[in-house]
């Protein structure tokens, strides 16, 4: 339907730039020097002046040879100054009628949303319900959590935060959790997760307390993302901008193959780079099964990010298969097999992982033995089986 | 959909732009009749397709669609409908809309209308328009866009205030708009005109009518601005120097000077650089006011240097156009043959004064806006230059400007009979004087340069009158002899007096209510009474009323003179408490003399209100009504010279100009 109504305005578009084509040969005759009727309209009105005795006749007679005088003058320019005037050029209005939708759809490739539909306030009314009762029953169990004896279970608290904090209610989502990161069973999520909302809750900006959380939730368990990230936001806003990006850095080497939190970490170490005037670096370079000539385009990437969870998993695992029926057909890729059994063992399928890396076995035989590679497989094997 | 229709459309009216741009005045360079006239359509087109997005824009807001972001921001569905159609042009993108809509508008008109305007003057004027636009459409398009969309939509929009949601307030931008971007139309001439290296009274005729037309619409928009400033902010002032208001003044004191100066160039074919320059000028104060109100420099220097991207962009704009326009003027001016000459005592001579006047004025009013921002940006200093600057500057400064006023339209082309003109108002400036002794003797007191003005205001009245009756010769010859010469006379004529007799009766208002005017502000509890200007008024207390979307506190006042009671004033401290703010509605009693304004505020302090006592503001202000009045026949003596048949088609026919001529004499 959008569709249709660019056509119908392209071509109203175009139809105004080829108009005058439009009215055949004929080109209407250029509008004459109408100079002359102007000062001869004047001569009129000083007659007037004169008739309501305004002006004196000496006045009367001075202004009327000076118009006359004027009126002479500018006839002679008219007959001296004509440009010879030609009607061609057609071509040209037809080559700008070009120009129109290439321009307008030129642009709007890149800043238009077509894909947004309009949304009436008056047509949310399902919307609105929903919202209604997510509030409900996040009321009816922020009851239950306080009026319970021991205080509420930590996953209700977890779960009430989530809600909140998805809701935009920063501040409450940080309550919540914050009553959890006091009780034995806070766990790094706990601690990332309050530091997250205390974040989103000023507006991006890392508080004190904020980093506190932040360092707790490292101390539990340095490998969570969520951590190094607020950390690198905390340095690089306390003017440590270089060791920001060092530790982004380092999270993404030491990632094994793609994980959805590593285009987060990609776009906030760009930002930094920007400020420090470093290069920029790209998810390929990070994700390993991405690499190759069958990665994902940049537009999956981009498209993965917009994914939800479930549609993310399916994602992968088609990267994943597109990957292992090359390798079948081109079985004598080491570093293809490396890539696909680093990606088994990121989903979790032991056996495809195993076969895999004794796919790489049997082509590393005949590779130097002091290869890095010798040791990552053996170590890999070692670990799974 | 909608949004994206409206923006689709901005792409394509840009498309047309920069065609617009190009074509027809290579053509006119080249005498290719075909792209000379390709202007004609792609304007109209502009038009249509800007009207198309503004429509969408329009309708997002109307129905409070939230995937757009600016409605998002701007609006809210609880809003009354007719602000939420307001709030197509409340904010920064949508009111750029406006001005690129008011911009193709301008340019259609003349498309449509300028049938007596030589093509390739009219491919010029067209083409330098579109220049303007596309400069504006791309701003638009590639930093402020209207039509950014976000989804999921938030659940409600953003924005309520209050204290905008006002009839006044809805209307004061389009109209401001109006005569801002008006101007930009006399601009693409002057600039259209220095590329053809022909100014002429032609010209100057054509010009007129948009001039006119510009000048009344940007008339109507400071005074709907300075009417609502007087009954919504609670304050009884009706202008206060303030930034804002000086960009948009600065546009009118020049264009009332083109305005006159176009008409020197059309009748004498003299003052052309100043008639080119000034419509260049005119023009680049309202680029200036655009880009001072739209970047944020007025908030703060540092809200302009945190986001530069669009200030920059228009700063950027504006260099071009201004610097651009002024390069060519510098290089194509001097070589504009110079016109008919003139003696010191002359009608020329009069309105010279007149150009240099408001010019001048229009310097002080630029430096006195201007300083501050510079004086900021330079050394982080603030300060602010209000009413007492722009008092011991400006308005002495126009002083002389009225008693020349009074003379000129007495004085004839070329050269004039100084004798005779002070024949003819020695007798209006003897009753002045006696006027002005009976005012001074009734209204003793006040600052010396009050009763100056009052004397020059009664002189610019009497004056006027006096020339207006002098070309009908009335009481010269019989009553129905003087209504048929009325009838005869020239409606530009009329409009001439009416917009002079206008100022007079406006400068009434805003001397009377700022010299004499009476100020108190009172703690009062219920049975205070308070004594102002004559009057008596008891506070009665105040009541908690609710409204559609607002409480408030009423307070009542009974107003008594001469022990009678005259009228009860209800103002009102309202609470939005969705938008968690307060507005003040002040109670006027108006009456041409004088109006009596009361507003309220919370209580002074905790104590205070247990007892019942509020902040009283009462005013005075004498003759203000004056003020709105006089404007008004600024407008309308506008109007009457713009309907004056000559204007309206522009040149006349040749074949009308001959029946007129052998006439009978009157």
């Amino acid at each position: 339907m959008i569709f249709a109504w660019m056509v119908l305005l392209t071509a109203l578009s175009v139809g105004f730039v080829v108009f005058p084509l439009l009215r055949g040969r004929k080109v209407p005759l250029a509008g004459l020097d109408s100079t002359p009727a102007v000062l001869l309209d004047q001569l009129d009105e000083v007659q007037c002046d004169l008739d309501r005795r305004v002006i004196s006749k000496s006045e009367a007679a001075a202004a009327q040879q000076e118009i006359k005088r004027r009126i002479l003058a500018a006839a002679r320019r008219s007959t001296t100054g004509q440009i010879a005037e030609n009607t061609g050029g057609r071509g040209a209005l037809v080559l700008a009628a070009f120009f129109v939708p290439l321009m307008a759809v030129g642009y709007y490739a890149f800043m238009g949303s077509p894909e947004i539909s309009s949304l009436a306030y008056a047509d949310r009314q399902a919307e609105r319900a929903e919202q209604q009762k997510i509030t409900e029953l996040t009321d009816k169990l922020y009851a239950r959590l306080t009026s319970e004896p021991n205080g509420g279970a930590s996953e209700g608290w977890m779960l009430l935060g989530q809600t909140y904090y998805r809701m935009g209610e920063y501040s409450q989502a940080a309550a919540a959790f914050e009553t959890v990161t006091s009780r034995d069973d806070a766990s790094s999520a706990t601690f990332s997760m309050l530091a997250e909302a205390l974040v989103s809750s000023e507006q991006g900006i890392v508080t004190p307390k904020a980093e506190t959380a932040i360092d707790r939730a490292i101390e539990l368990d340095p490998s969570n993302p969520a951590g190094a990230f607020y950390k690198s936001m905390a340095m690089a806003q306390k003017g440590e901008e270089a060791a920001a990006h060092a530790l982004l850095l380092s999270q993404l080497d030491a990632a094994d193959g793609f994980a959805p939190w590593m285009e987060a970490f990609i776009a906030q170490a760009n930002q930094i780079a920007r400020t420090l005037g470093r290069d920029q670096i790209a998810l390929a370079d990070y994700a390993p099964m991405a690499g190759g000539g069958a990665g994902p385009t940049a537009e999956d990437v981009a498209a993965a990010g917009n994914m939800s969870d479930e549609d993310r998993g399916e994602f992968i695992r088609s990267m994943v298969n597109r990957l292992a029926e090359k390798l079948e057909d081109k079985p004598d890729d080491l570093d293809g097999w490396l890539r696909l059994a680093n990606a088994y063992t990121v989903l979790g399928e032991k056996p495809n992982a195993v076969s895999a890396y004794e796919r790489a076995l049997i082509l590393l035989s005949d590779i130097a033995p002091d290869d890095p590679r010798h040791q990552v497989v053996e170590q890999a094997l070692s670990e799974l089986r | 959909m909608t949004p994206e229709i409206g923006h689709f459309a901005l792409a394509l009216a840009f498309a047309l732009a920069l065609i617009q741009s190009i074509i027809p005045i290579v053509g006119a360079n080249r005498g290719k009749l075909l792209w000379m006239h390709s202007a004609r359509a792609t304007s109209i087109g502009q038009l249509v397709l800007v009207g198309i997005a503004f429509g969408a824009l329009m309708r997002s807001f109307v129905t409070s669609d939230f995937t757009v972001v600016n409605v998002a921001s701007n609006s809210h569905s609880l809003k009354p409908m007719l602000y939420k159609i307001a709030g197509t042009w409340g904010s920064h993108e949508g009111s750029l809309l406006l001005w690129v809509l008011i911009l193709t508008l301008f340019g259609a008109a003349v498309s449509l209308f300028g049938s007596n305007i030589p093509d390739s003057l009219k491919a010029r004027t067209l083409a330098v328009q579109a220049w303007i636009s596309t400069g504006f459409l791309s701003f638009m398009l590639f930093t402020s866009n209207p039509f950014t969309r976000v989804f999921p939509p938030p659940a409600d929009g953003n924005d309520l205030n209050p204290l905008l949601q006002d009839v006044g307030l809805a209307l004061h931008p389009p109209f401001l708009y109006l005569g801002y971007v008006g101007f930009s139309i006399v601009f693409s001439f002057a600039v259209a005109a220095l590329l053809e290296g022909k100014v002429d009274a032609a010209w100057a005729r054509w010009v007129r009518p948009w001039t006119l037309t510009a000048w009344m619409c940007l008339t109507a928009g400071i005074v709907l601005g300075s009417w609502w400033a007087y009954y919504e902010l609670g304050w009884g002032g009706w202008w206060f120097w303030d930034p804002v208001e000086n960009v948009s003044f600065m546009p009118w004191l020049l264009g009332t000077a083109l305005l006159h100066s176009a008409i020197v160039t059309e009748k004498r074919d003299a003052f052309k650089s100043w008639t080119i320059l000034l419509a260049i000028l005119t023009f680049s104060l309202s680029l200036l006011g655009t880009f001072v109100v739209r970047s944020g420099l007025l908030t703060s220097v540092h809200a302009f240097a945190v986001d530069p991207e669009r200030g920059l962009y228009i700063l950027f704009l504006l260099a071009l156009s201004i610097g651009g326009s002024l390069a060519l003027y510098a290089w194509r001016a001097p070589m504009m043959e110079s016109g008919g000459i003139f003696k010191p005592i002359s009608r020329e001579a009069g309105l010279l004064i007149n150009n240099l006047i408001l010019v001048a004025a229009t310097g002080t009013v630029l430096f006195g806006t201007l300083y501050p921002l510079f004086l900021e940006a330079v050394t982080g200093e603030k300060i602010s230059v209000g009413a007492p600057f722009f008092n011991a500057s400006f308005i002495p400064m126009m002083l002389p400007l009225v008693l020349f006023m009074g003379v000129g339209p007495f004085l004839s082309w070329k050269r004039a009979d100084l004798a005779g003109v002070l024949q003819r108002v020695r007798y209006v400036a003897l009753a002045s004087v006696i006027a002005f002794l009976v005012i001074w003797y009734l209204q003793e007191g006040g600052p010396l340069l009050a009763h100056l003005s009052i004397l020059l205001a009664i002189w610019l009245l009497f004056a006027t009158l006096r020339e207006w009756a002098m070309r009908i010769r009335l009481f010269d010859v019989p009553f129905s002899e003087a209504l048929r010469r009325a009838r005869n006379l020239p409606r530009a004529s009329h409009g001439m007096t009416l917009a002079h007799a206008g100022l007079a009766v406006a400068m009434f208002g805003f001397i009377g209510s700022s010299a004499w005017k009476v100020e108190e502000v009172v703690f009062v509890a219920p049975g205070s009474t308070i004594e102002i200007a004559g009057f008596e008024v008891i506070f009665e207390g105040v009541e908690r009323v609710r409204g559609p979307n607002y409480f408030a506190d009423r307070g009542t006042l009974d107003v008594f003179r001469n022990g009678e009671n005259i009228t009860t004033l209800f103002p009102e401290r309202r609470y939005y408490p969705i938008a968690e703010s307060s507005t003040t509605e002040s109670a006027i009693r108006s009456t041409l003399a004088g109006d009596l304004y009361a507003s309220i505020a919370e209580p002074a302090s905790k104590d205070a209100e247990l007892s019942g006592a509020w902040t009283l503001r009462i005013l005075y202000e004498p003759f203000v009504n004056f003020i709105w009045l006089g404007s008004t026949f600024l407008i309308l003596g506008g109007a009457l010279s713009l309907s004056d048949r000559r204007l309206r088609v522009g040149a006349p026919k040749r074949t009308r100009a001959i029946p007129s001529r052998t006439a009978p004499a009157e």
